[in-house]
């Protein structure tokens, strides 16, 4: 600063002198040392401000650069484009149709009855279904097989069920494919059967007319095996209990109301193995079923029955059942071995005390269930086994302790299955009623037919492609939402990988490869909700712009406001003193 | 006292003695619950229950009748040797409670939370798998057990078991607080939680209201005695409380009042009687233990007033005597089989129920004045030093009046050595200088080589792991007293890792004192216990432990806003300069001194001027050239206004923006 204020002093002294020289020489009258200058002005300052402003400007983007937080680049558009399609365009899947007629005579052409069993199919399905069969249904249709001999064959299916349902797999399976959906019409004599099996096909035998016989097929096709018995197309969110890394925990519990009345033991492990190992492997490609039980004591159910003469029990209606799970005391916990984000499906079996024993469900319509039990959708189900006899035995000091038979068991697990069944959106009837009449519907001994499987697993890949669109889409909304949010990258690749495997899924669905889509938009879920709930998004979670701005403007603030007023300053003056220039010289020429 | 040359010793903390008994073929719940009287008119009541469960079939974890499924799916997920969790509140008195016996080595704990885990997964899983394990715990139990999960605050002490080398791992968070919402998962692992059975006087206020409270789970897996294969788990869930009964008679006080011990029953001390047992239950007992410098009393008592028949030891005489009666006649008295015995009087609540209640009472009538059993030396350990720099720890050990006896006893050898293990875990923070470690025997210091037999040292690394110290000092028997003593130097945090309450001080976990020669173990006929649970715990030779009080230390804590201040005060200087230089490069000076001239001649008038502004017209009539200088500085004044005027416009502009910019 020294040097810069001891050199200049000469100069001012020459330029006055030069000036007064100037003055006493030529323009002494005319010249106003206020308006008027007679040199050009200088540039240096205006310059070396404009420089300090416009690298301050340059400087800018550098400074955000320098204090820009690291956002992994998520496929916004790509997401946006994902869930606008799987909202707008229903997720369908070929469906294959066959229909075999035996003894009987149409008057049209194979590809005519197929188009009339196709236009019924149409008009018989709940108009936009948004998940399921392609509304375009394939149907092939085959008049009278030559080997098949409809009197010995009708009077084959007629006799049992289980047998005829192997005759009639091993009799489409001359066609090859499985994957195929058949109805086997014969033509009788006698009364009218349609029974639907527990592979994927079904026969009607009897007298049955040309038409009626194509409407009844029609009918099983749209409403038994397309729909899966299920009213509506529609997938609900609360739909399949299925845990988002695809898995089912079965927590099996029986619960002593009060061991001091008596204490019920049950030998699990042979029901595990004989009768939820089939379940759980019918169950594979929807979900990863684990079981596990535990007994539990002291658990009170929390709603009160009441004595009723009629039935000679205990009663407690279905407005009670709300309260009949009583989650103070029946610590059902959920399972440390889960873990994850995986289901648990609580399955309970209720044993009443000796004071509400035997204690019976009452439905609305005044009758008791012969379930005795019930299903609390996404939660489980609740079972209430009686004891053979209520009576306490006051004779010995302490309970006596039981194990349930394995008869009592086998019924008690019957009906588990039927509230499983339910649970996952299916029924437990075994009778379809139809407006062309009555279908007998198998059960299979594994608890799910293999339509019923299709039916779910279609309904499954629906759903999953569904959630993973609307967590993907939460996603991007809450990305964007806060711009100032770290976002790793491996979130970005969760990303990345759920929308590839939703591809897949929808390619490989498009293509009518069950198992394959059913994994990969199993995939794509968890994926989705991978990303979703990474601990990332959860810790530090964003620098703030208010913390940015306060710990900036300390230092930009007054510099900004000094550089600016400067600027301003120095080009308001060369303005100024150009224009005193330029008065001189218009001056200096009017003069001479 | 013959040891071997080379002992690796097991720190007892771990009782990993596998436990040989019968092989376990059926899950089995047993429930006990010992009472005993101490000597500072306090009570002690130590629940007991044990759920065992085979672990050999493979429905193990997923199915149980009665052990819980959540313990059992933990074993099985994280492969769990054997573990301990303990939630205390309160310290164990060891002067006054005693430090030899059974009950105060196994069950007196650390303040806050201890958990140690021994793991059966190669060695590079283990520490996975703990992280795991304590994340999980804190889930089960609603404790901040997941704080034990970071690698700075656990340790993996080398020589507290050989067979658990390198799989097992230790950590304690002395600052937990315990209440009812860690009690309520714990009771929720018995199959009668407080339904029924002896947890039913579990009354929360009373619990939390004692002087000293522990509970605690334990797990050992079982060998079976054939093939020495793992046959079953066996969880073991005690309940410690120290509780001081209320004073029951009123009324007038004798001057002796004071010198008899409270009289007390259940309902008395938890305001509940006992209903009737568990039904799921293989035994349940209640257990009254008087012990053995009380028992050495009453009969001294007894022989000065009475003359004592010796062979008259019907129930009447034990129930009802000269100094105490028992409101309901025992089952059984167990006698310890030693010279000077304690006595344990066993009810079994089997035929209790709703109308006829369990309420063991305890009335005493002649003042008692006894000592529980010591440890062979009292451990204490507190800081030294001053500052917020550095300080030291010091341990004090003082003998008591047991290593009189062991000289006694041991008399006969020629050179009797008393054998101390010191575990000491310290965080990173606290910078130890091991090389420091001093000792003084008896007052006087000693070369550390003189009684350090082994030492290992598993230094801190900062933010990383904590310090480990593991000694095994070996004393003479006759010392009165020996004080180890290390420095250290405190350290300091990043600003991120300050707890919320920074002020409060740090703690150093309990450091963990044991005597391997000495076992506390009740020795009772053989035949009597052989259902009890608990009994064959107290029979079991265990060394005697003690713990030490936790420390507290007080470091530098930051001003907590102190990073913003110095931002802000960085930024204003370098404002200020970068503002001062651009003004200073764009000045012209021959121009300001050409006006200075044309308007005032005077060399002093900018001072002038600043002094015009300060006084304002007070000066005007020592000016000469009054209507210039006015001019000038009115001019000068109104030329600043408008400017002040225009920055504080700026500003409040920039407010404005900001503010629409924040809607």
């Amino acid at each position: 600063m020294a040097e810069i204020s001891n050199s200049p002093p000469p100069e001012p002294k020459l330029t006055e002198q030069n000036s007064q020289t100037q003055i006493t020489e030529s323009f002494t009258s005319q010249f106003d040392s206020k308006t008027m200058r007679k040199t050009k002005p200088g540039v240096k300052r205006l310059i070396m401000t404009l420089t300090v402003v416009i690298s301050f400007i340059l400087g800018f983007p550098l400074l955000m650069k320098s204090i820009e937080i690291y956002r992994a680049p998520l496929p916004f558009d790509r997401i946006e484009s994902f869930s606008s399609k799987i909202e707008s365009s229903p997720l369908l899947f070929p469906c294959r149709f066959r229909a075999i007629f035996v003894g009987f005579n149409f008057r049209v052409s194979n590809n005519e009855l197929e188009e009339v069993i196709r236009r019924k199919m149409i008009d018989l399905s709940p108009g936009d279904s948004r998940c399921g069969c392609d509304g375009d249904y394939s149907v092939s249709a085959v008049v009278d097989l030559e080997e098949v001999n409809a009197v010995e064959v009708g009077g084959k299916l007629r006799e049992n069920n289980e047998e005829a349902d192997e005759l009639v797999k091993r009799l489409v399976n001359v066609y090859g494919e499985e994957k195929v959906y058949s109805v086997v019409v014969v033509n009788g004599e006698e009364e009218v059967k349609a029974v639907v099996g527990k592979y994927r096909h079904a026969w009607i035998v009897g007298k049955v007319s040309e038409e009626d016989a194509v409407f009844h097929v029609a009918e099983i096709f749209a409403k038994v095996f397309v729909n899966g018995r299920s009213e509506d197309g529609v997938i609900r969110n609360e739909f399949m209990p299925v845990g988002a890394d695809g898995r089912i925990v079965l927590s099996f519990s029986l619960l002593n109301a009060d061991p001091r009345d008596w204490i019920y033991d049950w030998d699990f492990s042979e029901i595990d193995e004989t009768l939820l190992q089939p379940v759980i492997e019918a169950l594979k490609p929807v979900a990863d079923v684990t079981v596990e039980s535990q007994v539990l004591y002291h658990t009170p159910k929390s709603s009160f029955s009441y004595w009723d003469d009629e039935h000679g029990s205990h009663i407690f209606s279905t407005q009670d059942l709300p309260f009949f799970v009583n989650s103070n005391e029946w610590h059902l916990d959920t399972s440390v071995a889960a873990g994850g984000r995986s289901k648990v499906l609580q399955l309970v079996v209720y044993i009443p005390s000796a004071k509400e024993c035997p204690l019976q469900l009452e439905l609305p319509n005044g009758e008791i269930s012969k379930t005795n039990g019930f299903i609390s959708p996404m939660w489980g189900g609740v079972v209430v086994w009686n004891p053979q006899s209520c009576i306490k035995d006051f004779e010995s000091k302490g309970p006596v302790r039981h194990k349930i038979s394995p008869q009592d068991l086998h019924k008690v697990f019957e009906v588990l299955m039927g509230q499983l069944r339910q649970l996952l959106g299916l029924k437990s009837d075994d009778i379809y009623v139809g407006e062309s009449g009555t279908s007998i519907l198998l059960g299979s001994e594994r608890g799910f037919t293999e339509w019923e499987l299709d039916a779910l697993s279609r309904k499954h890949f629906c759903f999953n492609l569904l959630s993973c669109a609307t967590t993907l889409g939460s996603l991007s909304r809450l990305v964007q939402s806060l711009p100032r949010m770290i976002i790793m990258d491996e979130i970005g690749k969760q990303v990345k990988f759920s929308l590839e495997a939703a591809n897949s899924a929808q390619t490989n669905a498009t293509i009518g490869i069950y198992d394959a889509s059913a994994v990969s938009s199993r995939h794509s879920r968890s994926l989705a909700e991978d990303a979703f709930f990474h601990p990332s998004i959860m810790s530090i979670s964003y620098y703030s712009f208010e913390h940015c701005f306060a710990i900036y403007s300390p230092f930009f603030l007054p510099v900004t406001m000094h550089i600016l007023l400067a600027a301003v300053r120095e080009w308001k003056r060369y303005k100024q003193e150009n224009r005193k220039y330029l008065t001189w010289k218009a001056k200096a020429k009017t003069t001479p | 006292m013959a040891l071997p040359p080379t002992t690796i010793v097991t720190l007892s903390l771990l009782l990993l003695l596998p436990i040989l008994s019968s092989s376990i073929v059926e899950e089995a719940f047993s429930e006990e619950l010992l009472l005993k009287p101490l000597p500072d008119r306090k009570i002690l009541t130590h629940f007991h229950f044990q759920t065992e469960a085979p672990i050999s079939d493979d429905s193990f974890a997923r199915h149980h009748h009665l052990f819980p499924k959540s313990i059992a799916q933990l074993v099985k997920k994280f492969h769990i040797k054997a573990m301990e969790l303990s939630f205390t509140q309160g310290r164990w008195n060891y002067e006054r409670w005693g430090g030899f016996d059974p009950i105060s080595s196994q069950n007196a704990k650390p303040p806050g939370v201890e958990l140690w885990a021994v793991f059966d997964v190669p060695p590079h899983q283990v520490d996975a798998y703990w992280k795991n394990l304590t994340h999980s715990l804190s889930g089960l139990f609603c404790a901040s057990i997941n704080f034990l999960e970071s690698s700075s605050s656990y340790s993996a002490p080398k020589w507290a078991s050989q067979s658990a080398l390198g799989s097992l791992r230790y950590g304690t968070l002395p600052r937990e607080a315990v209440c009812t919402e860690n009690l309520t998962p714990w009771l929720k692992l018995l199959p009668c939680r407080d339904k029924a059975g002896l947890s039913a006087l579990m009354d929360r206020p009373s619990i939390y209201r004692s002087f000293y409270h522990s509970q605690r789970l334990h797990l050992t897996t079982s060998k079976a005695p054939a093939d020495g294969l793992d046959s079953g788990i066996i969880l073991e869930q005690t309940l410690t409380v120290v509780l001081q009964p209320n004073i029951q008679r009123a009324g007038i006080s004798y001057p002796d009042e004071i010198k008899i011990q409270p009289s007390w029953s259940l309902s008395s001390i938890f305001g509940r009687k006992i209903n009737g047992r568990c039904v799921l239950a293989k035994s349940s007992n209640v257990y009254l233990q008087f012990e053995r410098g009380l028992v050495t009393q009453l009969e001294n008592i007894q022989k000065n007033t009475v003359a004592y028949d010796s062979n008259d030891t019907g129930t009447e005489v034990l129930r009802r005597n000269l100094c105490f009666e028992l409101s309901i006649t025992p089952d059984r008295v167990h006698r310890e089989l030693e010279k000077s015995s304690s006595l344990l009087y066993e009810y079994s609540i089997k035929g209790y129920n709703d109308t006829e209640q369990f309420d063991l009472g305890l009335i005493w009538k002649y003042p008692v004045v006894w000592s529980s059993p010591h440890a062979p030396l009292y451990a204490s350990r507190f800081l030294t030093g001053s500052g917020n720099e550095r300080g030291s720890i010091a341990i004090s050990l003082k003998s008591t009046e047991l290593t009189k006896d062991f000289i006694a006893a041991n008399n006969v050898e020629e050179k009797c050595k008393l054998q101390v293990n010191v575990l000491q875990i310290v965080p990173w923070y606290i910078k130890v200088y091991y090389h420091t470690l001093q000792i003084l025997v008896d007052e006087k210091p000693h070369a550390v080589t003189d009684f350090v037999e082994k030492m290992g040292v598993s230094p801190s690394e900062d933010k990383v792991s904590p310090g480990l110290m593991e000694l095994v000092l070996r004393f003479p028997c006759e010392i009165k007293s020996a004080v180890l003593n290390i420095e250290f130097d405190k350290g300091f945090l990043h600003i991120d890792e300050y707890p919320p309450d920074a002020n409060q001080g740090f703690d150093i976990p309990s450091a963990i004192i044991s005597f391997p020669d000495f076992h506390a173990a009740l020795q009772f006929l053989n035949n009597s216990i052989s259902n009890s649970p608990m009994l064959s715990k107290l029979q079991e030779k265990s060394p005697v432990l003690s713990y030490t009080e936790v420390l507290l230390v007080p470091l530098t804590t930051p001003d907590f806003s102190m990073p913003y201040n110095v931002i802000t005060i960085t930024c204003t200087v370098f404002a200020l300069y970068f503002g001062s230089l651009l003004n200073v490069l764009r000045r012209r000076v021959g121009e300001e001194e050409r006006l200075l001239k044309n308007k005032d001649a005077n060399k002093a008038a900018i001072l002038r001027r600043i002094l015009d502004k300060f006084w304002g017209r007070s000066s005007e009539s020592t000016q000469p050239q009054q209507p210039s200088s006015s001019s000038s500085s009115s001019s000068s004044s109104s030329f600043i206004n408008p400017k002040l005027f225009l920055k504080v416009l700026l500003v409040a502009g920039i407010a404005v923006i900001w503010q629409y910019y924040l809607k």
